[in-house]
């Protein structure tokens, strides 16, 4: 078992950066609007499925990586400025309440398109094998996962902190109404700050269709455990939710080494664990959102 | 609504539903389904306890609802229990995971109540769920329907089988009435307006909410076992957060906050589930057009509209608990859910 542990813990690194980037985009809705978006893991199916539709017409995967989260994010605004937009100055369990329906409505949908059993969704050739890290091989595939998935957040941490649009995004989390008495149309900071959550989310969809397969139901899967991710790493915090991620992705890969039963179990004990010691998780502020 | 007119109502529903076994063959219904109804109106009024009353968004509430399954299932297989023995264990199993959960879940308010509440009650699922030898999995177990108990060998028909749901379900109902009316539910509805001003008067909160945690876990696990005990099958998907999902559905569809509410909501998802999945395997969607469609345009729901729309004036007089999901409710109704 002890050889195993290197792989397993780069497996649980993997899983950790999946969790992590869901579970941003999830904050992000969160933070700003109070929405708890259940229909994420949809979003992420259908960039997946998307992808998986375009590299059967021959587009390179890389272009399919980019442009299925795109077309996922023009769905994710329709939805936004319809459907949840009434719901803003509402209590925010009504907005869990309707992306639950809309999750139930798509998951139907996917069924309907993509046949109800999973679809085989391989990577490219090219990222295929297993590359060696001098210590150890690992799998050509997962590596550029991390890698795509550690660029992105890197890439949503640069927007947020160095441009004026991810100035007033923080802001507008923090107030709102100031923000908006001064000048920034906060309808359009919804509407951007929901695309980038559903972007992160398509592009984790397409790269978990690739490693876990596709099925109508693979992004709910996810779903739960970016939730646990969220909790862990404090709801408000978005570096709280990169930390609880990793932890969550490790403590399941490492329960699958050891006793594979609690696999699930062990990131609901990990959560137990850490709220009953910090009660806001690990970087929540105390106050937000109860 | 006057009193005397709802003894009226209300003794009208229930002898109605009294001759429902004459009834649902006219409607071309199963006994059973309508048995279903009036199960899962009790988890539901759970829910409504929670969420209607308190504003605690209880997205977990299937949880306790599976333990009740699970409870009653597995002391057949095990133990032989007979009937009213699985009814109570399953109950109790109900109150149990609710014992759990509480110190968890009460750290917390509002929305991050709810998620607290659904991750937590997934744990049940995956363990019923992984404990294959014992729960059998992802199949399911199948319980065959003990006979009565109490040193006697009766055997629970279906007719018997509905009249045990339709008591449990006045006795509950009677209770939750006396419940909500009493100070102590008045207080949970308080806890619902303004939660700071309430432990400004001195009450300690979290007691509250602790005893009504406690009562909707219990209402839950009796319903999962009646309903474990009826379909002759408990089920990994029964603890799962979708269930918890439907039964929030179908309190705000029936009216959040009243107390007739939870029936009204159980009739339209139990019998709509078993109508229109047998017409189309679409169910799913119509399930979630539904939830889309009753959280934007419906939130008072069936029974909330129907009250709202029977008062002489369009103030929100102080029985009007439904008020609260009234998207166009002044502030002075307490909306803090």
């Amino acid at each position: 078992v002890i050889e195993h542990i290197g792989p397993q813990l780069f497996n649980g690194l993997v899983l950790g950066a999946f969790y992590a980037i869901v579970a941003l985009g999830l904050s992000l809705i969160m933070n700003l609007t109070g929405t708890i978006n259940m229909a994420h893991g949809s979003f992420m199916t259908l960039a997946g499925y998307l992808a998986y539709s375009m590299v059967l017409r021959k587009v390179p995967f890389g272009w399919a990586l980019i442009i299925a989260p795109l077309i996922a994010v023009v769905v994710g605004i329709v939805v936004e400025r319809t459907l949840v937009r009434p719901l803003y100055k509402r209590e925010p369990f009504y907005s869990l309440l309707m992306t639950f329906g809309l999750s139930l409505i798509a998951e139907e949908v996917f069924r309907l398109i993509w046949g109800p059993n999973g679809v085989p969704f391989s990577p490219p050739e090219a990222l295929g094998g297993a590359a060696s890290l001098g210590f150890m091989q690992f799998p050509t595939f997962r590596i550029f996962i991390v890698l795509v998935l550690v660029i992105a957040i890197a890439a949503l941490a640069l927007f947020l902190t160095k441009t004026r649009f991810g100035l007033r995004l923080r802001a507008a989390v923090q107030d709102t109404e100031m923000i908006a008495a001064l000048g920034t149309n906060t309808q359009v900071l919804y509407a951007v700050n929901f695309s980038l959550g559903i972007f992160l989310a398509g592009i984790a969809g397409v790269l978990a269709g690739g490693m876990l397969g596709l099925a109508p139901t693979s992004g709910n899967a996810l779903l739960m455990p970016a939730f646990v991710t969220v909790i862990i790493g404090g709801m408000g915090s978005l570096f709280g939710s990169i930390v609880g991620g990793v932890l969550v992705g490790i403590a399941i890969s490492m329960t699958t080494l050891f006793i594979p039963a609690a696999s699930e179990v062990s990131m609901y004990v990990l959560m137990a664990i850490v709220l009953l010691v910090r009660p806001r998780g690990l970087f929540g502020e105390e106050g937000i959102f109860g | 609504v006057t009193p005397r007119r709802e003894l009226l109502f209300s003794t009208a529903v229930i002898v109605l539903f009294a001759f429902g076994p004459w009834i649902s063959p006219l409607l071309h219904l199963d006994v059973s389904i309508v048995s279903g109804v009036l199960v899962i109106a009790i988890a539901v009024m759970s829910v409504n306890l929670l969420l209607g009353y308190t504003g605690l968004p209880a997205f977990g509430n299937a949880a306790y609802f599976g333990l009740g399954s699970y409870g009653a299932a597995l002391s057949v297989t095990y133990f032989h229990a007979h009937f009213i023995e699985a009814l109570v264990i399953g109950t109790l199993a109900g109150l149990l995971g609710g014992l759990i959960l509480a110190p968890f879940l009460l750290r917390r308010r509002g929305i991050y109540f709810g998620l607290l509440s659904i991750a937590f009650g997934q744990v049940f699922y995956f363990i019923a769920y992984r404990y294959t030898d014992v729960t059998g999995g992802e199949d399911g177990m199948h319980v065959p329907r003990p006979d009565l108990g109490l040193g006697t060998h009766v055997v629970i028909s279906e007719h018997a089988m509905y009249y045990t749901a339709l008591a449990l379900f006045v006795v509950v109902l009677i209770a939750f009435r006396t419940i909500v009316r009493s100070p102590f539910g008045r207080t949970l509805i308080a806890i619902r307006q303004n939660e700071a001003r309430v432990r400004y008067l001195g009450l300690n909160t979290d007691r509250f909410i602790f005893v009504a945690l406690l009562i909707s876990s219990t209402m839950a696990g009796l319903s999962g076992a009646l309903f474990g005990l009826l379909i002759n099958f408990a089920y990994p998907l029964e603890l799962d957060w979708h269930q918890s999902g439907y039964f929030v559905l179908s309190m705000i569809l029936g009216g959040a906050g009243t107390v007739w509410g939870s029936l009204v909501g159980a009739v339209i998802y139990v019998i709509g589930n078993d109508i229109i999945s047998t017409i189309t395997p679409l169910w799913q969607i119509f399930l979630g057009a539904l939830f889309v469609a009753c959280v934007l345009g419906f939130p008072r729901g069936i029974l909330g509209s129907i009250l709202a729309a029977r008062r002489p004036t369009a103030t929100y007089s102080d029985d009007d608990t439904n008020a609260a999901f009234d998207v166009n409710a002044p502030v002075e109704v307490g909306r803090g859910i």
